[in-house]
């Protein structure tokens, strides 16, 4: 694997985890924001299927975001 | 008498429609329904219809199942990783066992050899089932099973899960084994072997293990970033059945073909980066960063943004997509093989998904909240659209002959899909 560029991205996302440590967090009562749908990690899972079943079949990366297996003889 | 009749008749009816009508409604009331039809068009080649439905029941004890059913019914025209030639080229069909009879088809001088009767379905069925098992871990276990008439694939998965830091980190670990089964139409190919000579066995299989390590961390009130390594690795019969790779003289005319032939054993690795920030009430951003890189040397970079902007008291949202991809080629990616040259390794392939090429999908989606059934009362319809380029960047030096040709013509798609949830 390229460590290169896996430590680069792993830096970046540190940095930027590290820049917020002094105010990181939040408290329970200011789930608000959160809890709105378009916040959720796991948000419109039918697209994001859909999206992967397409990008899986027509390129030679798939996962990342879960496993990277597809199901289907496409490729 | 007659009326009295028609009468009690209407009214069972109408008894049994309510008691119908009551019983869907107490089974919606603890599911959650998500359904969705896609249709994906490629400019010239394969089209397919993918309906889907997705329920799931969140039980008061914090747990959760969720069971899914896809299916793909796809037709159209594929190629089969032949080069465009300036002369018609004959090929068998994947029953086939001559280049003559009715088992064959022709693609013209100056076109990408296609397919041009391939067609097939797919259905695949999936559940997954989440459990607290203490007040700040939790475990999910899934399965998912995918039936073609020519591939076979079962797939299970576990992962954990453990909230900290007043549940504002979360770390997770997965593994997923997937078994497949691969049944090609005329039997599997010998890899490399020489086209013509329809060298083919029985099944074959591959089997791919993987593990996921993420973390979740909620940065700011409005701030939420995910961070995954993840490798996978797969062995066993990873050829396409169904490609070919040209073989061509010095001046560029086809001499031959021969069947692709990759590596018994694939590793990925993948590092998979979100952050979803709300700007204001109405808009927020989903950036997801993504690097690949396997042992068949390719290596790929994927950035994603999403955009959403809701009003109407947040009962409509739209979300511009946007998407860049970019991959190395595979080592043994070749989109011809010389008659003079062999390559070092015994490996080829011409197939294009393995090349080196860039794409781009411009997406935007539609949703509005309406009355429905289920436990809230509302649901969601949304229509959403995408279109998908494939630009490919081969730099191998191409013999006069072919010059002129449009030997990578890419690829242009669109998506349609519409979707109901409540």
């Amino acid at each position: 694997m390229n460590l290169g560029r896996l430590s680069f991205l792993c830096c970046i996302a540190g940095a930027v985890v590290a820049s917020g440590c002094g105010s990181i967090g939040i408290k329970p009562w200011q789930r608000d924001v959160l809890a709105r749908e378009e916040m959720r990690l796991d948000s419109d899972p039918l697209d994001k299927a859909i999206d992967d079943h397409m990008y899986f079949s027509k390129e030679a990366s798939s996962g990342g975001r879960s496993y990277a297996g597809g199901g289907c003889g496409c490729n | 008498m007659a009326a009295s009749c028609a009468l009690l008749s209407a009214g069972a009816a109408r008894s049994q429609s309510s008691r119908l009508e009551d019983t869907v409604n107490e089974v919606l009331k603890d599911w959650s329904v998500d359904s969705a039809l896609a249709y994906y068009h490629e400019n010239g080649r394969i089209q397919a219809i993918e309906p889907v439905v997705d329920v799931s029941r969140v039980y008061a004890d914090g747990s959760a199942l969720n069971f899914n059913l896809t299916f793909d019914a796809l037709s159209g025209a594929s190629p089969n990783g032949a080069l465009t030639s300036r002369a018609a080229q004959t090929f068998a069909s994947p029953s086939g066992t001559s280049l003559t009879g009715p088992h064959t088809y022709t693609t013209a001088p100056g076109q990408l050899p296609v397919d041009p009767k391939y067609h097939d379905q797919r259905l695949a069925v999936g559940g997954n089932w989440t459990l607290p098992i203490t007040r700040t871990d939790q475990l999910s276990i899934g399965g998912k099973l995918s039936d073609e008439h020519d591939f076979l694939s079962a797939t299970v998965n576990a992962s954990i899960a453990h909230d900290f830091n007043d549940k504002n980190t979360t770390l997770s670990f997965g593994v997923s084994n997937e078994y497949d089964r691969l049944s090609p139409i005329g039997g599997a190919p010998v890899p490399g072997s020489d086209y013509t000579l329809f060298e083919k066995t029985g099944g074959k299989t591959k089997d791919g293990v993987a593990g996921l390590l993420g973390v979740t961390q909620v940065m700011t009130r409005n701030w939420l970033t995910e961070f995954n390594i993840s490798v996978d690795r797969f062995t066993g019969y990873l050829n396409d059945p169904y490609k070919i790779t040209s073989i061509i003289d010095s001046a560029g005319d086809t001499t031959g073909y021969a069947y692709e032939s990759r590596p018994d054993q694939r590793v990925r690795k993948s590092a998979y980066w979100e952050n979803r920030v709300a700007w204001s009430s109405q808009l927020s951003t989903a950036l997801s960063l993504r690097y690949m890189s396997d042992n068949w040397a390719v290596r790929s970079d994927t950035a994603q943004l999403h955009l959403r902007w809701v009003w109407a008291d947040r009962d409509r949202y739209i979300e511009p997509t946007i998407r860049w991809y970019r991959q190395t080629e595979a080592d043994f990616y070749t989109p011809f093989i010389l008659a003079a040259e062999t390559s070092t390794t015994g490996y080829q392939s011409s197939d294009s998904r393995l090349g080196p090429f860039q794409a781009l999908t411009y997406g935007v989606k539609f949703a509005k909240k309406i009355a429905g059934p289920g436990a809230s009362g509302g649901s969601e319809i949304s229509v959403r659209a995408e279109y998908y380029q494939q630009t490919y960047d081969v730099r191998v030096p191409v013999p006069p002959g072919l010059q002129g040709l449009d030997l990578y013509p890419g690829l242009k798609a669109f998506l349609v899909q519409v979707g109901w949830r409540f």
